[in-house]
């Protein structure tokens, strides 16, 4: 029975997923908390979409938006060849997306915490704005990033209805562990079923403890 | 203000670690998935629809067997499928449980029109785990809650099992005790896990599943004449093109037969 390859591709997806989120969602939690872009309130807002949309209903926007008809869809295309939709990097984009606001709120509510006076006495000896987000903001809120990008990565291993849109149900290009136990219910392969479950069961409550563990001990 | 880096510098590393991990699991990825098929020739993508898993899953190992090219098979209903497949999806050959959705294909130039070809006709059953029921009308058995059909909207076997219904004339009094699966597979799923207590599935399905199933006469719905089509250019499209020949062979023929397809030229019962 094979589970290693839905395995290795679920966590290949919601490892780039969280990476790509990480990175837009702690520099847009920065950018909501720390400056007075206009408009940031409207950017949280629409960041958080995906907590309220239906999986389908985003990936159908998503599907759209990507699609070979769509510019981005094309652009993609005539750059490497092959549609974006359909593929693994389009099951990352769908996990991005769909795990984006848990990232994001979290480290926006972390990042809003941070005492300004530190920022601040910063301030006051010199260091350039960057980098103080860097070294006095984002150690100060490590707790909440952390969990932010732990949530993003669970949402993006777990994530089904959206990825389904985007990428379909291609066995060792698309089909992610949850994808994969979906095919084997409708297959009526009840022992494939159990197997993938408890299989992604156990990784998923394995990273959990390691996170857990990792936020404890102290920096 | 050292100290104030270390924690800043264990965030960039844990990124960093992260990102390594991303790209060493992605590499490990891309490596395992062709070392998982450890075979020499090409690899084509077939989109099949739902009945044809069991037949398919036989007649895909016999074609890598018999020429070193692997076939991996994605099912679902064809309406979905051939969505799919107008969206972009690479497969290299569309196996529809309806000719319908394969024109459609065809006609959005993700399908290439000459390799079009009727490679069997579907049939129905009335299908329950024990009970066998022996004709449509035994359906309006009260003691039954829930009736299977696939969905009408997207899986030919749907509209095939709601004409037959209609042709019955009992359509309107089962409407209410219908549930509708996503393909004709999970319509059996439906059934077999006892969540409905009585389906209309494929023949081919039923074939393989146990229980007790009832043929449904096929002059009471419009023949499911299932088409296939060639969906790539290019080498994958000629290694397509044989895997087609190879359904349409006598070898594959045989196989087609014994789970319960009509035949193009030796169609009986309509």
């Amino acid at each position: 029975m094979d589970w290693s390859s839905p395995l290795l591709l679920s966590l290949r997806v919601s490892l780039c997923a969280t990476a790509l989120t990480g990175v837009v969602g702690i520099g847009g939690a920065w950018v909501i908390a720390r400056t007075s872009l206009p408009g940031r309130r409207a950017l949280e807002l629409s960041a958080t979409l995906p907590i309220v949309l239906p999986p389908t209903v985003l990936g159908y926007y998503l599907l759209v938006a990507l699609g070979r008809n769509s510019p981005i869809g094309e652009a993609w295309e005539s750059l490497f060849g092959q549609p974006l939709v359909f593929t693994w990097q389009g099951a990352v984009v769908a996990a991005s997306v769909a795990s984006l606001p848990y990232c994001l709120r979290t480290a926006r509510a972390a990042i809003s915490d941070v005492d300004v006076r530190y920022e601040q006495a910063a301030r006051t000896m010199g260091l350039p704005e960057w980098r103080i987000a860097l070294q006095v903001t984002l150690p100060l809120a490590r707790r909440g990033v952390l969990a932010g990008l732990a949530l993003a990565f669970a949402r993006a291993l777990g994530d089904f209805g959206t990825t389904l849109m985007v990428a379909g149900n291609i066995p060792g290009r698309t089909q992610t562990m949850p994808i994969a136990i979906y095919d084997a219910v409708q297959a009526g392969n009840d022992h494939r079923a159990l197997y993938l479950s408890a299989v992604l069961s156990i990784v998923a409550l394995s990273v959990l403890a390691a996170v857990t563990l990792l936020e404890r001990r102290p920096a | 203000m050292t100290r104030s880096v270390t924690p800043a510098r264990a965030a960039v590393a844990l990124a960093l670690a992260l990102l390594a991990v991303a790209v060493t699991a992605s590499a490990l990825g891309v490596r395992s998935a062709p070392s998982v098929t450890a075979s020499s020739g090409d690899e084509i993508l077939v989109a099949g629809a739902s009945d044809l898993q069991f037949a398919f899953e036989e007649l895909g190992e016999a074609f890598t067997e018999a020429t070193g090219d692997d076939v991996t098979f994605t099912f679902g209903s064809s309406g979905q499928l051939a969505t799919q497949i107008v969206n972009g999806a690479p497969f290299h050959l569309f196996a529809s449980a309806n000719v319908g959705f394969v024109d459609e294909v065809i006609a959005s130039g993700e399908g290439v029109a000459s390799t079009k070809q009727t490679y069997a006709f579907g049939r129905i059953v009335v299908w329950s785990p024990k009970k066998r029921y022996g004709s449509l009308e035994a359906l309006l058995d009260p003691k039954i809650r829930f009736i299977a059909i696939a969905n009408p909207e997207h899986a030919p076997y749907g509209v095939a099992a709601q004409q037959a219904l209609e042709d019955a004339g009992i359509y309107e009094r089962v409407k209410s005790k219908l549930v509708y699966g996503e393909n004709i597979a999970d319509t059996l799923r439906l059934v077999k896990s006892g969540n409905a207590d009585v389906g209309i599935v494929a023949l081919s399905l039923a074939i393989v599943s146990g229980g007790r199933f009832w043929e449904i006469p096929p002059s009471r719905y419009e023949p499911l004449e299932q088409a296939l089509v060639v969906t790539s250019t290019g080498q994958r499209g000629v290694v397509a093109q044989r895997f087609a020949s190879f359904v349409m062979s006598e070898a594959g023929r045989r196989v087609m037969r014994r789970y319960g397809f009509f035949l193009p030229g030796e169609r009986r019962g309509t």
